[in-house]
């Protein structure tokens, strides 16, 4: 056997901090990407109905649906997806899988009300499709951050930070989503959304900074090693370029520089904001490294 | 439900086939699950004694040998005339006929001129196989027959000295009663050395038990890392260190089993001023001093009971001293603060082993087993490859051995035996039957040997007959002069009236497994033709001419695997196991046999008579079990024979097909045979210094440099040339050590045991000791080289490890492949052995080890890795 | 009855004997190992310590892979052994990430051990049943206890480190090991109630 994959799995294995490459790397980025997508969908969803913007929960829809289909392409038995309803009770994924079936279906129901009349059927649609719609989305919102904090093999993950940071994720990314939509189709509340952006940012960069203070500090090896594979080890370029630069820096010079919220501005600012989401999942999914069987004792030698 | 269960329950055969493991020469006992003609799982046997139904992780992994799809399948020949390591023969598949029509005509040949240009070659891997292989050999007439790095590195000074003391090929603890071991250089539990697995099962128990295990090795191999003391050494040392501790037991404790030494060795025989024996002028026998009639007796009067160890007598004229009272003396050399300066391990500490050790031993008790009252020295001191494996081989393992013979704990209970010296047959046949028994100076002969060569009484020196020059060193048993870089310089100096020719080789991977590969295919381009019977194509086809595609251990026959039991059979008490080897899987492709083969050339030969006997001499064969000479014989029918010799006529090898092996128990007299048996063994070694004068003078008429001090009769520590290097930038010692997981340098093609390797931290590195790295600035998985004084270099990369001493650079098996025909072991782990000069420099002069300790330096490499 | 293993870390030699019996049992793919010795060092010279460690599936009692399945391919078999229905398993990975003690093997695509030499007979016979697309893991050989016969591991242990047996039964040797001994389990403080138990070395 000499192939790239097995050899970086035989390495993998013999390494004290085996990295996680299930979710994140070769097909697994589809798991990532689909979380995005999953992720921005729900946060669009929410806050497109709260400013009652129409595109904006298509572009939900589209996103959820994208995100779905992404995440089918990650399974090994895509085939067999149905089945991962059966165990809602225990497992988030499943919930999840849930949510975001009730999500799409909703979405189904709902949607085409919005744009043209149903008749007789139409306010009962849109009373269930929204209701499942929004409980999808909040449950799609939730239910990521768990997925990863059920993950007891990896320390970095297993914090209770992590579902709220990916609640903010989500709003972050359905700010992004209206601020897209708004510089297309206009009709959002810009300047407000713009604060909201920034209250969010400044929420996820605590969440964060307190998620690689408590790992760092308070975690066990596993999950140091994380911190330091975020902030100078294997993923730190993907920390740096892309959630700081591009998710943080690139967003906050474009407000610090222009003046009015201009459409193409607020576009970039949403796009950038996202893109930093991405970078910032990628890096912490990224970062997981397992839990060692033998705890590495540190060479203490006498000096 | 999981898929694993679904097991198809239509198969139309399935079956297990008792069988014999063949990957390490452990000889462990198997069978082989066979499912519709494939075999799907090898396991032990637990009918067996040898291995008692479990298998190492090697032995387990036989099917990834028996189905590599780079196996030999056709004779091969090759279309290149060129030679050279790396040069591509060209192999061309041809038929057997087209190889026998060019192979018999050579031999033909070769045989009318002068039958000693025939050199053959074995694997030491397949032994018991490639003893029957020798065969050959002697019936054609050739003295010239080597085993590649098998004895040069493992066993020249080992076997030879666990020979003269123990009657056996190798020791091992009492595991069953021993509470205190001592290894020096030596696996033994853990999946590598002599009985590999047998020992696993055995150590543990001790070690659960209690058996306190100490182990003197520079690197913290998984003996050492299982035992209850590591004790890391300087390599190359050991000699220092156990002169050590036997002068703190002798001259500071005063821990002596004077009764054993009395009665079990030639303590008492008195030595003249000049080194040699007093003897009796009319019998010739070496005198004793009788203490209660104060006068000097033969050693085998009655009054030896009251033989003097100690003090000076007048004999004849002469001021003569027990042998006892010599090594008493002489080991005041070795206090403890010498062992300390040369083996870097402190006096204390040498004290305080010498302590334990001799407490340990209990001198003077008596333990009751099976009726009989037995001393009892639970403590054992034990050796082998690591140890031995230097230029001062034959003194390291007399000096550990010493230890034992001191207080008195060889071959009794709790102490160190030898692997089986005596065995007084089945049952129903009383065979095998071997029993050492005495010279005519009451030195222990051994009761049956690996090869015709016993170790002693040694053969007279003499003006040397074979390209190795064995006849020159008769403790040694194999030579490096058959791959040596001076080789053509001593044959030239001592007149060897021929030139070998036609190489035969059966498996061994001479340019890896002796030393530097340049040396070793310089010798090889010298033949005229090489024919190779191997299962794999590997550097050292590169230099043969024909190839053929031998049988693998799965799928041939053996009537004896674990014989002679002095070798691979578990020792201790237990049962006795003979079980054979048996086809798990029909031959497939054009593959036959190697011995098919040379049976069939040797009766094509007309050397049928010659080949009959030979294999009568080595079975042992007479009465109605004789082979007729002249008859042709199969060798299943050969077999047939063998068998139905030792355990009788119904038991031939049709029986032991259904039944696999045949067990009985072990006696007591058997196994603490000691005790029972009236032979003596040396700890003054008279017949080495008439050795070295003999050795000397013939040395000296062909100009070879001859070094009298390792042929003294008292050992001593001599350094090797790596200890004696005066560049103070080759500053670390490197030696190398056995993987758990691989067998010398042939299973990096097995693509199982490869994926282990690649998952142990140390089987493809270079172990180096952290503050020697961190002093040196490399980081864990740095590439680096290693370079002699000789510009010999490997490269590799290192694994850094607080468990090795900060002097020694480790490395695993013999690995570093280039051959392009085993892609998995293609660039995997270190080629060791390309440091090793091959000459006599770097060879014991007694027993003609090789020395494999080699000074280097290392520094950072750049290049590209394997 | 609950099934469980008890592995005598004083008796292990370290051979990786259970690592590659497990192997030709169950004809696992490529690096895939339901069992595995792990070496690792403690303390400095010359009083480091060579910690040896074999490991395979816990079948613990509280296991985070069965909660987090989202199929239910992952379950409670009998007598406490946690297996996987790779009939419903869709290869989602998440078990892996939840299993704290990394026994969890995805298998992508048919590998064969010789590369581009295509499989070996034993291969075509023992490992391509396997399917792709699914997690793999330790099964404590429910074949082989359906027959009567013991574990591959536990069977081959030439140290005879590994012993195997009912938990539930304080008289069994596990538990009477356990006891005497002062047994214990890989991270505890997961709180997953391994079901293999450790005796210290
Ligand atoms: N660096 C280093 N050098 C060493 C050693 C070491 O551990 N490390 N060990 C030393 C010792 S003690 C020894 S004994 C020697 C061993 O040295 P060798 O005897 O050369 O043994 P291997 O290296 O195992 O190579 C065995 C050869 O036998 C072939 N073979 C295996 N099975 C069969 C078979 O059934 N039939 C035939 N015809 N061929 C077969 C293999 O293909 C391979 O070519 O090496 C010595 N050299
Ligand atoms: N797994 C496995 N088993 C094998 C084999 C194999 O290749 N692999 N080969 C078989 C063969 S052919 C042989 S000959 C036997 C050999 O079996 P062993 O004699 O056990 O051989 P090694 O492991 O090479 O050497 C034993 C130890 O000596 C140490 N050593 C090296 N130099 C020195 C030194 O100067 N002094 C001391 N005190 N120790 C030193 C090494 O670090 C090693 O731990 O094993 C047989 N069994
Ligand atoms: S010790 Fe040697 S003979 Fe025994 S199973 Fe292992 S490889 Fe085979
Ligand atoms: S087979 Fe037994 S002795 Fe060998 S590594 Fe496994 S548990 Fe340890
Ligand atoms: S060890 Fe891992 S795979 Fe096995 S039951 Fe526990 S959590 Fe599941
Ligand atoms: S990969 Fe299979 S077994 Fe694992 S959680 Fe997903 S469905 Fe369950
Ligand atoms: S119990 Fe069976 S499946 Fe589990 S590790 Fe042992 S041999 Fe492998
Ligand atoms: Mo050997």
């Amino acid at each position: 056997m000499d192939t790239q994959r097995y050899n970086q799995l035989i390495s993998d294995l013999r390494s004290d901090y085996r990295p996680q490459r299930e979710w994140g790397e070769g097909k697994g980025l589809l798991m990532v990407v689909g979380h995005f997508l999953v992720g921005i969908a729900g946060g669009a969803w929410l806050l497109g109905t709260l400013y009652g913007s129409a595109w904006t929960l298509v572009l939900a829809f589209v996103l959820g649906g994208l995100g779905g289909l992404v995440h089918l392409a990650f399974l090994g038995h895509p085939e067999r997806a149905v089945g991962m309803m059966r165990h809602w009770r225990t497992s988030w994924v499943s919930r999840g899988f849930v949510g975001l079936s009730l999500f799409l279906l909703g979405g189904v129901l709902y949607l085409p009300g919005q744009f043209v009349a149903l008749g007789a059927a139409g306010p009962a649609l849109n009373l269930i499709g929204g209701v499942m719609a929004m409980l999808g989305a909040l449950t799609i919102i939730g239910y990521m951050g768990f997925a990863y904090t059920a993950s007891k093999a990896i320390p970095f993950w297993n914090s209770p930070l992590h579902p709220a940071l990916y609640v903010a994720y989500a709003l972050r990314g359905g700010i992004a989503a209206l601020l897209i939509v708004g510089a297309v189709k206009g009709g959002v509340p810009a300047e407000t959304l713009l604060k909201l952006w920034i209250g969010v940012t400044a929420v996820v960069g605590l969440f964060f900074i307190m998620e690689l203070q408590g790992a760092a500090t308070g975690g066990n090896v596993a999950a140091k090693q994380s911190v330091h594979e975020i902030l100078n080890g294997r993923v730190s370029m993907v920390f740096y370029g892309g959630t700081l630069i591009v998710g943080l820096a690139v967003p906050a010079l474009l407000l610090a520089t222009s003046h009015a919220a201009s459409a193409a501005v607020m576009a970039l600012i949403g796009i950038a904001s996202a893109a930093g989401d991405f970078f910032m999942k990628l890096s912490t999914v990224r970062a997981g490294v397992y839990l060692p069987l033998v705890i590495p004792a540190r060479h203490h030698r006498r000096a | 439900m999981n898929v694993q269960s679904k097991i198809p329950t239509t198969a139309k055969e399935d079956k297990w086939i008792p069988s014999v493991c063949n990957i390490c020469y452990g000889g462990c006992s198997m069978q082989a699950h066979r499912v519709d003609g494939t075999v799907i799982k090898i396991e032990g046997n637990p009918k067996s004694p040898i291995g008692g139904g479990k298998l190492c992780a090697k032995g387990l992994s036989g099917m990834m040998i028996l189905y590599d799809p780079h196996r030999v399948n056709t004779p091969l020949r090759r279309t290149n005339p060129k030679k050279g390591m790396g040069v591509d023969p060209g192999w061309k598949p041809i038929s057997w006929d087209e190889a026998m029509a060019e192979i018999l005509p050579k031999l033909k040949k070769l045989h009318q001129e002068d039958p000693r240009q025939l050199v053959l070659q074995v694997t030491t891997t397949i032994t018991p196989a490639s003893l029957l292989f020798f065969a050959f050999g002697w019936a054609f007439g050739s003295p010239n027959m080597w085993v590649a790095g098998g004895g040069l590195h493992c066993g020249n000074g080992a076997h030879a000295a666990g020979g003269i003391t123990h009657a056996s090929w190798s020791v091992v603890p009492d595991f069953k009663h021993c509470n205190y071991a001592l290894y020096f250089g030596a696996s033994k539990g853990h999946g590598a050395g002599h009985a590999a697995t047998p020992n696993i099962t055995l150590a543990a128990d001790a070690r659960e038990r209690g058996m306190r295990s100490v182990v003197v090795d520079p690197m913290c191999n998984p003996s050492a890392a299982k035992a209850n003391e590591w004790v890391p050494i300087r390599v190359g040392t050991d000699a220092a260190l156990a002169l050590a501790m036997c002068n703190t037991l002798v001259n500071e404790l005063d821990i002596v089993d004077r009764e054993y030494l009395r009665d079990r060795t030639n303590a008492i025989y008195l030595v003249r001023p000049n080194g040699w024996h007093a003897r009796d002028a009319q019998s010739g026998k070496p005198l004793v001093w009788d203490a209660a009639a104060n006068q000097a007796v033969v050693y085998d009067a009655p009054g030896a009971k009251n033989a003097a160890l100690e003090g000076t007598y007048q004999v004849n004229g002469e001021a003569c001293r027990p042998s006892f009272d010599m090594m008493k003396e002489h080991l005041k050399k070795y206090s403890a603060e010498e062992g300390e300066r040369i083996s870097g391990i402190p006096a204390a500490t040498i004290r305080r082993l010498s302590r334990e050790f001799g407490e340990a031993a209990r001198v003077g008790s008596t333990i009751v087993m099976d009726g009989h009252t037995l001393p009892y020295r639970p403590a054992a001191a034990i050796f082998f490859r690591g140890a031995q494996g230097h230029k001062n081989s034959m003194y390291n393992c007399f000096a550990i051995d010493l230890l034992n013979h001191i207080v008195g704990a060889a071959d009794v209970v709790g102490g160190c035996l030898g692997f089986n010296p005596v065995c007084y047959g089945h049952p129903e046949t009383k065979r095998p039957y071997y029993v050492p028994r005495k010279d005519k100076d009451g030195l222990m002969a051994t009761g049956t040997w690996m090869l015709p060569h016993v170790p002693y009484p040694p053969a007279d020196p003499r003006q040397p007959d074979s390209i190795g020059f064995i006849e020159l060193f008769p403790l040694s048993h194999v030579s490096p002069l058959m791959a040596s870089s001076d080789q053509k310089e001593w044959w030239s100096k001592f007149n060897l009236p021929y030139r070998p020719k036609i190489l035969l080789n059966y498996g061994a991977n001479s340019v890896m497994s002796v030393g530097n590969k340049e040396a070793a295919s310089e010798a090889l381009k010298e033949y005229e033709f090489i024919v190779s019977f191997d299962i794999f194509l590997n550097e050292f086809s590169d230099f043969a001419d024909i190839i053929l595609p031998d049988a693998c251990y799965l799928e041939i026959f053996d009537p004896r695997p674990n014989f002679p039991m002095i070798f691979n059979h578990p020792a201790g008490p237990g049962e006795w196991g003979w079980p054979i080897r048996q086809p798990v899987s029909p031959l497939t492709h054009e593959r036959k046999g190697a011995r098919d083969v040379m049976l069939d050339i040797a009766y094509k030969l007309d050397l049928g008579p010659e080949i009959n006997m030979a294999m009568n001499s080595y079975y042992n064969l007479d009465g109605p079990q004789m082979l007729d000479p002249k008859k042709t014989y199969t060798l299943p029918e050969v077999f047939d024979h063998e068998l139905k010799h030792k355990f009788g006529p119904e038991r031939g090898l049709e029986w032991f097909k259904e039944h696999g092996i045949i067990t009985w128990p072990k006696k007591t007299e058997e196994v603490y045979w000691r005790t029972f048996l009236d032979v003596r063994i040396p700890i003054y070694h008279e017949y080495l210094m008439d050795l070295g004068e003999r050795t000397g003078k013939l040395c000296a008429e062909g100009g070879m440099h001859f070094d009298p001090r390792y042929y003294g009769p008292l050992p001593e520590w001599l350094p090797c040339p790596s200890h004696e290097e005066k560049d103070a930038s080759f500053d670390l010692y490197s030696f190398y050590y056995r993987d758990t997981i691989h067998v010398n340098g042939f299973t990096m093609e097995n693509p199982w045991l490869d994926e282990i390797a690649q998952l142990d931290p140390f089987s493809y590195k270079i172990a180096i000791n952290a503050e020697t790295a961190k002093k040196k600035g490399l980081k864990d998985n740095d590439a680096v080289r290693l370079e002699t004084p000789t510009g010999r270099h490997v490269e590799g990369r290192i694994k850094i490890t607080e468990g090795i001493h900060p002097e020694g650079v480790g490395i695993a098996a013999c690995a570093g492949h280039w051959t392009p025909h085993q892609p998995i072991a293609k660039g995997k782990g270190i080629f060791y052995n390309d440091l090793l000069e091959i000459d006599f420099e770097h060879t014991s002069p007694v027993n003609l080890n090789m020395d494999l300790c080699s000074k280097v330096r290392i520094s950072r490499y750049e290049g590209p890795l394997g | 009855m609950r099934l469980g293993m008890v592995i005598d870390l004083k008796r292990c030699m370290a051979c990786y004997g259970c690592q590659m019996s497990c192997k030709t049992e169950h004809g696992t793919p490529p690096g895939i190992f339901f069992a595995r010795v792990l070496k690792r060092e403690e303390g400095t010279y010359p009083s480091n310590r060579m910690i040896f460690l074999p490991v395979l599936c816990n079948h613990c009692e509280d296991a985070p892979c069965v909660d987090v399945c989202p199929t239910e391919a992952s379950h409670y078999a009998e007598h406490g052994i946690v297996d996987i229905d790779h009939d419903k398993c869709v290869g989602c990975h998440s078990c892996m990430v939840a299993c704290p003690y990394t026994n969890r093997y995805f298998r992508d695509e048919k590998q064969h051990y010789f590369g581009a030499a295509g499989p070996t007979p034993y291969e075509v016979a023992r490992s391509d049943r396997h399917p792709e697309g699914v997690v793999m893991k330790c099964n404590f050989c429910r074949p082989r206890l359906a027959e009567g016969k013991l574990p591959a591991c536990v069977d081959n242990c030439a140290a005879l480190a590994r012993t195997f047996g009912d938990l539930d039964d304080p008289n069994s040797a596990v538990s009477r090991l356990i006891k005497e001994r002062g047994g214990f389990t890989l991270h505890p403080e997961a709180g997953t109630g391994p079901n293999v138990y450790y005796l210290a070395p």
